[in-house]
């Protein structure tokens, strides 16, 4: 059997298995992304337009990271602990079939909320968006990097403290990230943090191509995301393909 | 039954290293799997059965040795291991919301089989295993043992040649059960090979060709169920019931095999000894030393309890029965 037939046979049982679940974290996705793009701006009394424009490009990067980093990681801990993810490795396919067939599913899974946030936030605000036409390769990116760490960090950690780093990134990217609000206004230890962990690029990277000629983006950052997804899948591929 | 060596085990080792130090759950297991035959793997948590099947799989690397799998050797390519076999695991599989048709069907699927046909052979093995009824609902409403005859229509629908299935009958009523040895025979049938994983030696006895037992990671027996039965089947077994001032003094000399079975004590008698077993007993229950007793034939249990009980108690000397 192709590869491809492994895919799609693989992508149709993860889909079946976990369509509930996966119906329930879309609309979780939807409601992050309209309370950050929305609800925050109730925290002004008079938002400015720059303000409600830098959450609302903010909104899918967060989106993105819940996502991949967050509630990928619980799935997969969840899995683990019921044996299912045993059970994936005596299948008769291709390892990359399964790891493309999970990779889908989320990266699926963040499209609703990205898209309806920025018709609402578009229809009550008119922030100005302005959006590239490398959006789509640069959701891509940071998606598949969000996946691919998620991926990787979900399977190579003993179960228990995976779900407690999900947890703790969950609360750091809300809270802690300069993705709602410039980097400047964080402690400098956590600035330099920042430096190295993907998320302060990955927001302007998706920021850049959502408010094209507002927002730019370094080559430095294209970079720092790029080999923190490679970095992700290796891990992933890794331990997927683990004897 | 085609001699063929389907699977071929060659003197695999493993070794886990860990903060512990090492263990050693395999320790120079050998064994064969010929078309058509059903091999049974039996042992106590532990004894290195799972970590044998892992191997197969190409999941785990031995330490050393070579297995064999249709020709293919599956310690240079691993990824043969799970293309050349289909596997039941030991746990329940936790399938969320698929039906059992869906995922027999998508499993069909996966081995190479088109939808339509696929669809078809899933309800027939739903109907041989009487397990119609649950076929559309989700898997997470169903009982342990249907989850567990989803599991093994999921393992054998279109099949590869060589089948693995551990445990398969746990949670399963007896009557399905039938249908499931049933199902399993047709395999053989087919000229495929079974493995069998379990703790269940005296469901195992009455269906597999060949059988080992393992114990802390090494075969003690491996043979025909006849043959590591007993010696040629010629041994029996008495069983009684002893009253409260029975002791080990009032045994015959020549009892051997002395077993403790929960109230009741059993011991071997040869077949030339049968009439001396019969007039002790029934001396014993003139007496009322034995309330009551019953002679059968040596079972496979028995041989498994007693092997595995003296090599915990340190008794290195049994020999293989083949």
């Amino acid at each position: 059997m192709t590869l491809t037939m492994q895919y799609k046979q693989t992508l149709k049982m993860q889909v079946l298995r976990s369509v509930g679940f996966y119906t329930v974290v879309a609309i979780m996705q939807i409601i992050i992304s309209l309370g950050i793009a929305i609800g925050f701006t109730y925290l002004f009394s008079d938002p400015e337009q720059q303000s409600v424009l830098y959450l609302a490009t903010g909104a899918p990067t967060i989106v993105l990271l819940m996502t991949g980093l967050v509630l990928l990681p619980v799935h997969i801990t969840n899995n683990r602990s019921e044996g299912y993810d045993e059970f994936l490795r005596t299948l008769p396919v291709n390892r990359a079939a399964i790891l493309l067939a999970d990779t889908t599913i989320w990266l699926l899974i963040t499209l609703p909320g990205i898209l309806i946030s920025m018709l609402i936030t578009n229809l009550m605000f008119a922030p100005g968006y302005a959006i590239s036409p490398w959006f789509f390769l640069v959701y891509l990116l940071c998606g598949l990097t969000c996946v691919g760490v998620g991926y990787g960090y979900a399977n190579a950690l003993p179960p228990t403290l995976a779900m407690s780093l999900s947890q703790i990134i969950a609360f750091v990217a809300l809270m802690f990230s300069p993705i709602n609000f410039p980097m400047s206004r964080l402690p400098v230890w956590l600035q330099v943090v920042h430096t190295v962990l993907p998320l302060d690029s990955m927001a302007k990277m998706m920021r850049s191509t959502l408010a094209m000629g507002t927002f730019e983006v370094s080559i430095f950052d294209i970079i720092k995301v790029f080999i923190w997804c490679i970095l992700g899948f290796a891990v992933a591929i890794k331990i997927l393909n683990k004897k | 039954m085609n001699e063929t060596g389907m699977i071929k085990i060659d003197n695999i080792i493993k070794v886990f290293e860990g903060k512990r130090g090492k263990v050693i759950a395999n320790n120079g297991i050998s064994l064969s799997v010929n078309h058509g035959e059903i091999v049974g793997l039996l042992g106590h948590n532990g004894a290195g059965k799972t970590t044998l099947v892992n191997q197969m799989l190409g999941l785990l690397k031995p330490t050393s040795g070579e297995i064999t799998i249709m020709g293919q050797s599956i310690i240079r390519n691993p990824k043969q291991g799970r293309m050349l076999c289909s596997v039941q695991p030991q746990s329940q599989l936790s399938l969320g919301e698929l039906s059992p048709l869906k995922a027999v069907t998508i499993m069909g699927q996966m081995r190479g089989g088109n939808e339509t046909e696929m669809k078809a052979e899933a309800m027939r093995l739903f109907e041989a295993l009487d397990i119609t009824e649950w076929i559309n609902k989700e898997c997470n409403q169903l009982s342990g043992g249907v989850k567990r005859l989803t599991a093994f229509c999921m393992a054998v629908i279109h099949s590869k040649q060589v089948i693995i299935l551990d445990e398969p009958t746990n949670d399963v009523d007896p009557v399905r059960r039938r249908y499931l040895w049933s199902e399993i025979k047709k395999l053989t049938q087919q000229g495929k090979g079974v493995i069998l994983v379990t703790h269940n030696v005296a469901e195992a006895e009455n269906v597999v060709d060949k059988v080992a037992i393992l114990h802390h990671g090494k075969i003690l027996r491996y043979g025909t169920a006849a043959q590591v039965s007993g010696k040629n089947g010629k041994d029996l077994r008495l069983t009684f019931l002893p009253s409260k001032g029975f002791t080990n003094d009032n045994l015959p000399e020549w009892a051997t095999d002395v077993m403790p079975i929960e109230e009741r004590i059993a011991f071997a008698v040869q077949k030339e000894r049968l009439h001396l077993a019969v007039d002790w007993v029934r001396g014993q229950v003139e007496c009322g030393a034995v309330y009551d007793y019953s002679l059968s034939e040596s079972t496979l249990e028995d041989v498994y309890v007693k092997l595995t009980s003296e090599k915990e108690n340190g008794n290195n000397d049994l020999n293989h029965a083949i």
